[in-house]
């Protein structure tokens, strides 16, 4: 199979959804266009920002990092150390060769040292790791971004994931989440800083074809708490849609986020009104640490709490 | 032979060459848009043909997120 673009080298990506198919150099233009096409349509990131970007040392958030470079932005890795035996440290040490070929240091938080590694805080609050990790994680985000002067938190969300959380959310009617559910959730002031996905036009095949053709080396191990985790039976769902119907993971998404609008005012505003007020009015401060919160103590605090009592015990 | 190499399943199978790379992943059970095949730093496309005696990696792309 030729390139279609250049007719000329013989291609190494297929792309059925976009009726395609690439050979390196031109994949690379293609997956440039697609990223800035992103970020440009809901006016992610602005020339002037000054972009934190999550890193897990997955593929993802890898090449979100890589390109996101190569485009120019003002970017700082950070990565949370989870905290998890073995598989922490191998993320950690991917993302620091990641980071040390472009000149780089990322920014590290070390949940032990923070007294809150993922699976002890989750034994002792009694809580699912996943959720305890969430909440952490979204905790030194805003704290990270707030203390250092960056002005926009990005991650490395895909197509894939966006469309299967969209189905699952569907699925079950989740009015709240469908609301939130966006490339770009803006910065609620008072130190919630603004969220951007520039990855959510690129499928996860072709994010993974990116990076393999760039020569990143990620982790491709899972995270092992995240066995069984029902994105994966979305994700499964989707693909056997794309696989018969090629393109129907994108059209399930963008169409969502052209008809949201009118969409959304079939769900009943009771169900909309448990988000969190957006933009009206800012959050108040933990009592505990002064982190922005709806409530009056930070859902990091009262975890922390929760673990420290279950320490006792 | 054909050595088809699945590194984060910890599998390995052999398949009589030569092989068209999407026979290839329907003999392994795989979903072609769930996955890379590669062959040391190339990466092969789907129609691509493997010739007997030659080693391909199937990774799968797929992650929790
Ligand atoms: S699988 Fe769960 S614990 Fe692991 S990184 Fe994802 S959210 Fe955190
Ligand atoms: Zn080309
Ligand atoms: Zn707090």
């Amino acid at each position: 199979m030729k390139c279609k673009r250049c007719r000329k080298a013989a291609a190494a990506v297929d792309l059925p959804s976009h009726h395609s198919a690439f050979c390196p150099d031109c994949f690379f233009v293609f997956f440039r266009r697609q990223v800035e096409e992103g970020i440009r349509k809901f006016s992610l990131l602005e020339p002037r920002d000054r972009v934190l970007v999550c890193v897990s040392g997955g593929k993802d958030s890898l090449v979100l990092w890589d390109i996101l470079m190569e485009l120019g932005y003002d970017t700082e890795g950070l990565y949370i150390d989870l905290g998890i035996e073995g598989y922490s440290d191998r993320s950690g040490e991917k993302i620091a060769a990641f980071a040390a070929s472009r000149g780089k240091e990322p920014i590290v938080v070390d949940l032990r040292r923070e007294g809150v590694p993922i699976p002890e805080a989750a034994k002792r609050s009694r809580k699912e790791e996943c959720s305890v990790c969430g909440t952490v994680k979204r905790y030194f985000f805003n704290r990270v971004a707030a203390t250092r002067g960056f002005t926009v938190v990005a991650t490395g969300h895909n197509l894939d994931d966006e469309a299967a959380r969209l189905l699952g959310n569907l699925l079950h009617w989740h009015g709240d989440h469908l609301e939130r559910q966006h490339p770009l959730l803006p910065g609620e002031g008072g130190g919630l800083v603004r969220k951007v996905k520039p990855l959510w036009r690129v499928s996860e095949m072709e994010t993974a074809a990116y990076g393999f053709l760039k020569g990143i080396d990620y982790v491709t191990e899972e995270c092992p708490m995240s066995e069984d985790a029902t994105s994966l039976v979305y994700k499964e769902a989707l693909s056997l849609l794309e696989e018969k119907m090629p393109g129907t993971r994108s059209r399930l998404y963008m169409g969502f986020l052209t008809k949201k609008g009118t969409f959304l005012n079939f769900l009943t505003s009771a169900e909309i009104n448990e988000a969190p007020p957006s933009g009206a009015e800012h959050p108040g401060t933990c009592a505990v640490c002064g982190a922005p919160t709806y409530a009056e103590t930070c859902g990091f605090c009262r975890l922390k709490e929760k673990v420290g009592r279950g320490a006792v015990r | 032979m054909i050595l088809v190499r699945m590194p984060q399943k910890k599998k390995e199978l052999t398949l009589p060459g030569p092989k068209r790379v999407l026979d290839i992943l329907a003999a392994a059970g795989v979903r072609p848009t769930t996955v890379l095949v590669t062959q040391g730093t190339r990466l092969l496309t789907k129609d691509q043909r493997v010739e007997d005696g030659e080693t391909v990696d199937i990774i799968s792309v797929v992650s929790g997120g």
